[in-house]
């Protein structure tokens, strides 16, 4: 049951469904295999029936074998009976089979749909929402749904089951019906009462083993601390106490969840004890057969235990449809970035121009259709809700090759101009312009191709050093991929790796130091050889060495590129044609380093904050720290 | 039974046997010996009760049968049947609750024993072992021991009743009959068998698949920008069809395996042929009608265990596996030797390295599938170095490394990740052992050092700074032989330059740290780190700074607080703060293990072309600062 709790937790493009609308799209999907499923249905009616016949074939074979006591007739009763139980196996191996191959089908074409859905969202979708629930929304929750689609199957066949068991019954004698069939509320209500409890005792001990788990991680973590410092025995009793309590806390539930069966026991043995007393009172009168009798008695078994079932399915069902709600969800959301054209884009030099751009990350996307009728792009939009714009009101114009550096405390506005030439996200008032090209009209595709992007902390696919440099062009040549390397200070880099190019980075690359990962992405952006250049430098520290290459082969990939570089190196800065300061989404001053410090004003501040210890002259100042 | 060393016990802590994961486990539940037997009792009363009731029920055939049967008969045999189900509830439920109380207490016993043997090593074992690990096994293996027992042990002693108990109904009733089922079961366990041979496999295979499915889609959506930006759409797409459709290939394939479950066929053919002999024996008068209902009855009941066995077969393999990779843990030891004999002295400080080389041997507890297991968590870095299996000269961490220290100096140790700079530090408090030369403090060998004192003296400020989820005062005073009182606490805390960002905080140096309570930034864990350091007061420190962020409102304060704490210690410091290395007294370079440059920065500057590189393009800019009108501090 631990299925109860996970993947509850809602996000804001959640929508609801009707239960109509949610049912045609499911059935949608099971279209193609309509032919299958039919087949399934038929094995479930015929499983069904030769369940139910077998009790009955016993008990007339009973009442006929007390009218003509033959050995042929004994023989044949068995046979019957041999019979019929490997076709009830035949049956259900088909169902089973063909089941699972349209299920498979049907996962995976959902699986398909939602994943090319999340690949076309822009990069404010994976702001919003963790990529955990993202993922699991893609594989858990289509596979819940899978499992919804075989428990309606098995209900069907429950229920038919009970059908066929209950229209017996009448047949036999309508009043010993009727009171068999008065025991199934009580059946009814002991599941659905038992399922609110285990519910809520599988929450509460679920809650016990995250906090017990969380425990031990830390009192884990920390035992090599505790141990430097002798405390031991403090630790201990902390994680003894949460392990007791857990302890406790399961138990209950563990209890509670397993009451189930002895109660359906006890159940089932009064309705038993009532037909046996009335039955045998009615076959002791001769109204009904020996034979009769006994399939009342066998077939109560096979009649109380579907019950539960079925009783417990709704909520099932339910959370199984709102798993496929919530794929649907995914599937339908709607993307922010929208492109009115699909121009080709064979060739870039690099001038980027921002024309009074406005940009929030939290608003709706414009209207683009009210923007064509007025032509006042700063006044066009009232905000839709009051988070202040991201960029007010921005222009910009970079020639063609031209180093930027943009600098400017955190939420200054630096990376949205970096992700808004990427064109993930959508702005909502003004213009960006590539080589005077409106960059909403291009081929995305083709555009993002003539970028280069390193982002703070580079990203890399689990697999070699070599696949991740060909990353952005798979069909590249061993021999280019190498080449794009030893550009990048001498190769020395790619020798301090064990296996070179070979070398294994670990899942998301976590095997390669920050620096190194860095290099792989400059490498990666010098055999693509984009028209542009983006680089978030990393504000973590880098090892000297390493340090002292990157900043060789930046030199090396901002030659003849038009390059923007969210600087957080005094190296940078002062190597770049011309230094832009942000402050609250404006550009409040611009110039190069040595003009800039000469004013004194924002950028000699955040010279001081962030830069000033990367200079020769605090390194040589620290020196006298020693003497204090 | 050996016992191995150990650091921590607990007074009456209860012994098990750790000889194998089986006998570990019985060992377990013998530890409440009325619980098992409880459960037993409670199982073989209520199937017995069962099928007595199976057996009444015929009863109450042969008495309508036989002529001049009084209702009242029927009405004593319906009650009986009542309560004979009744009983069954009543005992299946003290059955369950045995049970359930055994397996809970396994887990929390498992768990503790396993605690306390974690807390029991050596902190060499500590700093090897991955924390991912170790949680791992304390968090599902642990609760897999649970799993094992209920349900699985417990379905498994119900589907054994309820084959033993029919059988024995059935002989009652005629010893004939058991032919059919006898047969029956010998086939069972073969078909058993062949199902579970053609399951397994397929099963894991799917389940590594959808993992697989799991963690390439989890890392397409981390790096969705450079999906994007590299518009590398279609060619994800490509890969996630191709793990989506081999997913589904499996499934199709377990399902068609599932569906095949041969034993439930066996059960059919099996009633029918137990159904056809039963009515032949009526014919012959070997039975009475009431016998045959009886018999079917209790054929009926062996469907039960035809149906459940292999669920339950399964989590007992898992449970054991599970209690294999527990057990590693626990019996593994540590090669170290406490030493408690060697020299125990103040330190001097000095420390020289002659020669030394060192190479990670094959240790720690493994088994098979593990060491893929756990690559999270562990971040680049050069402190948790994966250990390699077997020595070889290239596999050589630290080759030939040679210098002294001495007294009260600071040695940066600078150099690329994997350069072996953390390694060499845990040389000094022999969290590892030189493979070849010697590591001398004051002039002795470590390894003739008594570690206690040796290690009492050495204090090391890691990368990750680990902090206890309680007050901030508490962490600092957890390095305080004894109680520290607030004044020196804070005491600690100013020299640290931890004291004004502490009172920052509403409840000062009362706020709650860690997981349940405040996030520190990095640097301020670090200056608490110091504090705690200032509290031991160690000769001996060992600091790795190699995380240092970039900026300089807190570069100031950090520098201060390390300068203080290094101050009249010896100090390896590994750093990629430039100033930090400018500073140091000496500088050790290493690439790939070897030492490939030492010295003073002067010196440096003057023989090695790779130092001189790093501080080229700081002169190169040194006209522009000078020309600066601001830089000056306060």
């Amino acid at each position: 049951m631990g299925f109860v709790l996970d993947g509850l937790e809602a996000e804001s493009y959640d929508r609801t469904y009707s239960d109509r609308a949610l049912v045609r799209r499911i059935a949608a999907y099971f279209r193609p295999h309509a032919r299958t499923m039919a087949l399934v249905a038929g094995m479930v009616v015929l499983a069904s029936l030769t369940e139910t016949v077998i009790p009955f074939v016993i008990s007339r074979g009973i009442d006929a074998l007390a009218g003509n006591p033959t050995a042929q007739l004994a023989l044949a009763l068995g046979g019957v009976v041999l019979v019929l139980g490997s076709l009830g196996w035949l049956f259900n191996f088909i169902r089973q089979s063909f089941s699972a191959r349209a299920v498979g089908a049907v996962v995976l074409a959902l699986r398909e749909d939602a994943f090319a859905a999340v690949m076309q969202r822009d990069l404010s979708f994976y702001d919003q929402y963790a990529s955990g629930r993202i993922v699991s929304r893609v594989t858990s929750d289509t596979q819940d749904f899978s499992t919804v689609v075989t428990l309606t199957i098995d209900l069907m066949s429950q229920f038919l089951l009970v059908l066929i068991i209950s229209i017996m019954l009448f047949a036999i004698d309508s009043t010993l019906a009727l009171l068999v069939l008065a025991v199934t509320p009580i059946v009814f209500i002991a599941a659905l009462s038992f399922r609110r409890v285990a519910r809520w005792a599988t929450q509460r001990g679920q809650r016990a083993t995250a906090e017990v788990n969380s425990v031990i991680q830390e009192t884990v973590s920390g035992i090599a601390v505790a141990k430097s410092f002798r405390q031991e025995a403090a630790i201990y009793e902390d994680f003894r106490a949460t392990n007791r309590l857990a302890y406790r806390v399961r138990l209950m539930r563990g209890l509670v969840l397993n009451t189930i069966f002895p109660t359906l026991d006890v159940i089932s043995g009064i309705a038993t004890a009532l037909v046996i007393y009335y039955g045998g009172q009615r076959a002791l009168a001769g109204t009904l057969s020996t034979g009769e009798w006994f399939l009342f008695v066998q077939t109560l078994g096979i009649f109380l235990f579907p019950l539960t079932s079925i009783a417990s399915f709704w909520s099932q069902f339910q959370q199984g449809l709102s798993a496929s709600e919530r794929v649907f969800a995914l599937i339908d959301a709607e993307p922010k970035v929208i492109q009115t054209g699909r121009e080709p884009v064979e060739r870039i030099a690099g001038r980027i121009t921002f024309e009074h751009v406005q940009f929030s990350y939290n608003r709706e996307a414009r209207d683009l259709r009210l923007e064509a009728s007025t032509r006042e792009p700063a006044a066009s939009l009232k905000p839709l809700d009051s988070s202040p714009w991201v960029l007010p009101d921005f222009s910009l114009d970079i020639p063609a090759g031209q180093t930027i550096a943009v600098v400017g405390h955190t939420g200054a506005g630096k990376s949205s101009l970096a992700r808004l030439i990427m064109r993930f996200y959508e702005f909502q008032g003004g213009r960006v312009l590539i080589d005077g090209r409106d960059i909403r009209t291009l081929d995305l595709g083709q555009y993002r191709r003539k970028l280069g992007l390193v982002p703070q902390v580079p990203f890399l696919f689990a697999g070699t050093v070599a696949e991740n440099i060909r990353y952005g062009r798979p069909d590249a040549a061993d021999g280019e991929v190498e080449l794009a390397a030893l550009k990048l200070g001498g190769g020395e880099w790619i020798q301090d790796l064990p296996q070179g190019l070979q070398t294994d980075v670990g899942e998301r690359g976590a095997r390669l130091s920050l620096g190194q990962r860095q290099l792989v992405a400059l490498a990666r952006v010098l055999l693509q050889g984009p028209s542009i250049f983006i680089l978030d430098e990393a504000t973590a520290s880098v090892d000297p060495f390493t340090e002292a290459q990157i900043q060789e082969g930046l030199d090396v990939v901002m030659r003849a590129r038009t390059s923007i570089v969210i600087a957080h190196r005094l190296w940078t800065v002062r190597h770049a044609d011309r230094i832009i300061v942000m402050k609250s989404g404006r550009i409040i001053e611009e110039g190069t380093h040595q003009s800039l410090l000469r004013q004194g004003g924002h950028y000699a501040e955040l010279y001081n904050t962030y830069f000033r210890h990367q200079s020769l002259e605090y390194i040589e100042q620290v020196g006298a720290y020693a003497e204090e | 039974m050996l016992v191995s060393a150990r650091e921590f016990t607990v007074a009456g802590e209860y012994v098990y046997d750790r000889r194998s994961p089986v006998r570990w486990i019985i060992s377990h539940i013998l530890r409440y010996p009325w619980l098992p037997v409880l459960t037993l009792l409670g199982n073989i009363c209520s199937s017995a009760l069962y099928n007595g009731g199976s057996i009444l029920i015929g009863r109450a055939f042969d008495a309508v049968a036989t002529p001049g049967a009084r209702a009242a008969e029927l009405l004593g045999l319906a009650l009986l049947v009542l309560a004979a189900r009744c009983g069954v509830g009543l005992f299946g439920i003290a059955q369950i609750s045995a049970v359930q109380v055994l397996a809970e207490r396994l887990e929390r016993d498992a768990r503790e024993e396993l605690y306390i043997s974690l807390l029991g090593k050596s902190q060499t074992f500590h700093n090897r072992q991955q924390v991912g690990d170790i949680m791992a096994r304390a968090t599902n293996d642990v609760q897999q021991l649970n799993l094992m027992i209920s349900p699985g042990v417990m379905l498994i002693v119900d589907a054994g009743m309820f084959t033993i108990v029919p059988l024995i109904g059935i002989a009652t009733v005629r010893v004939e009959l058991l032919i059919v089922p006898l047969l029956f079961l010998l086939c069972f366990v073969f078909a058993l068998r062949g199902y579970s041979r053609a399951l397994n496999p397929v099963s894991g295979a799917l389940r590594e698949q959808f993992g697989m499915i799991n963690s390439r889609l989890a890392e397409a959506i981390s790096g969705i920008e450079v999906v994007k930006g590299y518009a590398q759409e279609k060619e994800e797409q490509r890969r996630f069809s191709e793990n989506a459709r081999g997913y589904r290939d499996l499934f199709v394939q377990e399902g068609r395996i599932k569906a095949r479950y041969l034993p439930l066929l066996l059960f059919g053919i099996m009633f029918g042929l137990g159904f056809g002999h039963a009515l032949l024996l009526f014919l012959n008068g070997a039975l009475t009608i009431g016998q045959v209902v009886a018999f079917m009855g209790l054929l009926g009941v062996l469907r039960f265990p035809t149906f459940i066995s292999l669920f339950s077969f399964s989590l007992v393999q898992l449970g054991i596996a599970g209690a294999e990779r527990i057990l590693a843990l626990i019996n593994d030891r540590t090669e170290l030797d406490e030493n408690a004999a060697g020299v125990a002295q103040a330190i001097d400080g000095e420390i020289v390295f002659e020669d030394v080389s060192f190479a990670y041997r094959d240790q720690g507890p493994k088994t098979k599938d593990e060491s893929k297991r756990l690559e999270s968590g562990n971040d680049t870095s050069d402190n948790g170095t994966p250990p390699s299996l077997v020595v070889s000269p290239s596999s050589l961490v630290l080759k030939d490394i040679t210098f002294t220290a001495k007294p009260g100096e600071t040695v940066a140790i600078v150099g690329q990740t994997g350069s072996g700079k953390t390694t060499l530090t845990k040389l000094v408090n022999r969290i590892y052992d030189a493979t070849a030369g010697r590591v001398l403090i004051d002039g002795v060998d470590v390894r003739d050092w008594s570690m206690q004192s040796l290690r009492s003296q050495i204090s090391t400020i890691e990368q990750d700074i680990f902090l206890f989820s309680r007050t901030i005062g508490e962490n600092i005073a957890f390095g305080a032989p004894g109680s520290a009182t607030r004044q020196q606490i804070e005491q600690a805390a100013r020299a640290a330059q931890a004291h004004d960002f502490i009172m920052a905080f509403p409840d000062g140096y009362d706020t709650v740290v860690g997981e349940r309570g405040v996030t520190l930034s990095g640097g301020q864990r670090q200056r608490i780190a110091i504090a705690r350091a200032f509290m031991t007061d160690p000769r001996i420190l060992v600091l790795d700074d190699s995380t240092s962020a970039i900026d300089s409102a807190t570069e100031d304060e950090i520098q201060r607080a390390m300068r203080r704490i290094m101050k009249g210690r010896t100090t390896l410091l590994i750093t990629h703060r430039i100033s930090q290395i400018r500073w140091a007294d000496r500088i050790l370079v290493l690439r790939r293990g070897a030492l490939v440059a030492q010295g003073s920065h002067d010196e440096l500057m003057a023989t090695s072309e790779a130092y001189r590189r790093i501080f080229a393009r700081y002169e190169r800019d040194e006209v522009a600062s000078q020309q600066s009108p601001v830089g000056s501090r306060q």
